[in-house]
């Protein structure tokens, strides 16, 4: 294989504070990876498991799911919800066999553009040494329909 | 006198004197070993039912049936602690009220049925809370410790295999006494989120979405694996989130008809070992 390869990673991150975030990271001009697409939710408590596995069967090798650090919910505890909801979810994705380096998930505040930055960094980075998803992608050349990601 | 002796005059009883309308428990299947659900409604037909070790599914889903319970009449039903707990967590859900549930009451040890003392939902607090203890000293099954010691790639390949025979016949999901939304998130398509066609990839987020969906919920009753014609071994997902829930919230679903739901409430500090 010639061509470099390009981690697609997905970040779901919740308005308040992650989203804030990156958005901070960009205004102070932080460099970061082009590799990610954010998707925008109200609250990481609107953040569904399916997501998740939407993400990786649209062709991401990587996903990221971020949000307000615990007590800092704009809507008080939807955080908290999604924090035994992940806890769950990540043991089943471990159990299936999914790499724990594939699904990563973080607190990242409306200040926090730098933490941002680097984690996105670190993601791509730890992505690119793994390699694509192959195992995922696979599975959906099977099913006859184009990742479209 | 026998187990099903004892229930089946008791069901005469209950019948007779209009306490219960109808008894729903167990009765001859297609082969000696099997048995398959009765619904009995008069105490001349109570001699049909039978209680011995094969006496394995999970009746509580049937108490769900549209409108069984919506004339406020009793109902008597055969379950295992298991049973009593995933009534337990129906109750607890809004899904009926146990106050129209008679428990019948068994329990299976080595080649015999034996009956557990009580008869509404709430007398059975002490056996449930020495299963939950029971499970917490309980081995790891043989196989489960093996997809542990694997690699991730060796798991998803293992997973890739059971997965690959699923044919999505959703009997697992309509054997399940907890899969009660009347409409499946798999039954959706504007979007669809989960692929009709069974190939491996919608199989295997099919049964990781019901293995989550479950998570909190499953008492283990087994009734899922049982009806699966593929032989997916979908007990391992159950047990290992039923593991996670038992060792990061000390939640063992289906204690009493109170209990909160596991993944609809929180502490504030809940482990979080893995957020970055
Ligand atoms: S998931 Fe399976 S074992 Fe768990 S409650 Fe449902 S049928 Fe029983
Ligand atoms: S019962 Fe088995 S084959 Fe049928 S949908 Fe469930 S896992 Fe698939």
């Amino acid at each position: 294989m010639s061509e470099v390869f390009e981690p697609k990673i997905v970040a779901f991150v919740c308005t308040y504070c992650t989203y804030a975030g990156a958005d901070l990271a960009g205004t102070s001009r932080l460099k970061y990876p082009s590799n990610v697409r954010i998707v925008r939710l109200p609250c990481t408590g609107r953040i569904s498991p399916m997501f998740i596995l939407k993400a990786l069967q649209k062709g991401a090798d990587g996903v990221l799911v971020s949000g307000c650090h615990p007590g800092d919910c704009h809507f008080d505890h939807g955080n908290y919800h999604a924090r035994r909801r992940w806890t769950v979810f990540n043991s089943l994705l471990q159990f299936a066999g999914v790499p724990e380096e594939r699904v990563k998930f973080s607190w990242i505040s409306a200040a926090e553009g730098i933490k941002f930055a680097e984690l996105i960094r670190d993601i791509t980075e730890d992505i690119r040494k793994i390699g694509p998803f192959e195992e995922y992608h696979t599975l959906i050349a099977e099913t006859g329909s184009a990742a479209p990601l | 006198m026998s187990i099903q002796e004892h229930y089946r005059s008791r069901a005469k009883e209950l019948l007779s004197a209009g306490t219960v309308k109808m008894v729903i428990g167990y009765g001859a299947g297609s082969t000696p070993d099997r048995r398959r659900p009765v619904f009995i409604t008069s105490p001349d037909e109570a001699d049909r039912l039978v209680l011995d070790t094969t006496c394995r599914t999970n009746l509580s889903g049937y108490l769900l049936r549209e409108g069984l319970l919506s004339d406020q009449k009793q109902v008597a039903v055969f379950l295992t602690v298991d049973g009593i707990r995933s009534l337990n967590v129906l109750a607890a859900e809004s899904q009926l009220d146990t106050s129209q549930v008679l428990v019948f009451g068994f329990g299976i040890e080595g080649d015999q049925a034996r009956a557990i003392e009580g008869e509404r939902a709430a007398d059975f607090k002490s056996v449930i809370a020495a299963a939950k203890e029971q499970r917490k000293s309980q081995p790891a099954d043989e196989l489960q410790e093996k997809l542990e010691a694997m690699t991730p790639k060796e798991r998803f390949s293992f997973w890739e295999g059971e997965f690959s025979r699923c044919i999505k016949c959703y009997a697992c999901r309509q054997a399940c006494p907890m899969c009660w939304c009347r409409r499946c998130v798999v039954d959706n398509n504007q979007p669809q989120w989960v692929n009709t066609s069974s190939h491996t990839l919608g199989n295997l987020e099919w049964n990781l979405l019901r293995a989550f969906h479950l998570a909190g919920r499953c008492v283990e009753c087994g009734n899922c694996s049982r009806a699966c014609p593929a032989d997916i071994p979908l007990h391992l997902l159950n047990r290992r989130m039923a593991d996670e829930v038992q060792a990061s919230f000390d939640h063992y679903p289906g204690m009493d008809e109170a209990q909160e739901p596991v993944l609809a409430s929180f502490r504030k500090d809940d482990p979080e070992t893995f957020i970055l």
